[in-house]
């Protein structure tokens, strides 16, 4: 794959991936962003390996969430909870409600475990079916099915739903 | 509407929103320019690594073989001569010529190898 045709292809993924780094990182903007560029840097090395069986979209992010996957392994989790809440700069163009619900929720993401958070943002958040989940988190769909409804109740208690 | 109904709407509907940054594609490219520069240095090692040890293995087979080649040309009468340090070597040399190749070729491999492992890529 060129480079011209990869960035094409980016250009139109580089905001779901970087929602979806977003939501995995618990609202934390510049950790997302910072994964998303190893993550894109991966899949370009790797481009030779794609061989259009499944969508760009569904691989690219496959490659993102094993970069969260090896950046939670090496961060400490202490860490990772002390600059979560940086979402600020995005707050703060919001109204105090939306602040306040985006705040709650990034806090109660923040308290599931990442399996949980991540079927939860592809599902909620990209609108990935249980299928692609799988393909993505590459674990079988019975398990997709039992990380969303584990931290849809997580979630429920944490946000007092 | 039951629990399931409300947590799923309230994820739905309060979607993380992400700021438009033009600098982000920019920087994606500036990286992969770098993969470009990385690839191509490592793409110059592996082609000279592999001119090294096709180069030193010639070297080493003409050597070995012009060896074996002046060893039976002037064959020495072991007979004639004193049994001194230096004759001694001549004496093993010319009574195992015929496998002189093999530790040349031996040499000859390991120096290759060597050579074409001790660059490193740097950036």
């Amino acid at each position: 794959m060129t480079q011209e045709r990869f960035i094409d292809l980016v250009r139109t993924e580089q905001e779901p991936l970087r929602r979806f780094l977003l939501g995995l990182c618990s609202g934390n903007a510049s950790m997302a962003d910072d994964l998303a560029q190893d993550a894109l840097v991966r899949a370009y090395v790797a481009s030779g390996s794609f061989l259009g069986l499944s969508k760009f979209s569904t691989w690219l992010f496959r490659i993102a969430y094993n970069c969260f996957i090896d950046h939670c392994r090496k961060a400490t989790l202490d860490t990772v909870s002390s600059e979560s809440f940086e979402a600020q700069s995005v707050l703060s163009e919001d109204s105090t409600d939306d602040a306040f619900r985006y705040q709650q929720l990034y806090q109660a993401l923040d308290r599931i475990p990442e399996k949980e958070r991540a079927a939860i943002v592809l599902h909620y958040f990209e609108d990935h079916d249980i299928k692609e989940i799988s393909s993505i988190m590459q674990i079988p769909s019975g398990t997709v099915k039992y990380l969303l409804s584990t931290g849809r109740n997580h979630l429920k208690e944490y946000l007092s739903i | 509407m039951n629990g399931k109904d409300n947590i799923e709407e309230f994820l739905r509907s309060t979607k993380p929103q992400v700021k438009h940054d033009p600098t982000f594609l920019l920087e994606t490219q500036r990286r992969l320019k770098q993969v470009e520069g990385i690839k191509a240095e490592v793409d110059r090692q592996r082609s000279h690594g592999r001119v090294t040890l096709i180069v030193t293995l010639v070297i080493g087979i003409i050597i070995g073989a012009a060896a074996m080649f002046i060893g039976y040309l002037h064959p020495v009468d072991m007979s004639q001569v004193d049994a001194g340090t230096f004759d001694k070597i001549c004496i093993f040399l010319t009574t195992w010529k015929q496998y002189l190749f093999i530790p040349i070729a031996a040499l000859s491999v390991s120096l290759a190898l060597l050579l074409s492992r001790t660059r490193k890529v740097q950036f």
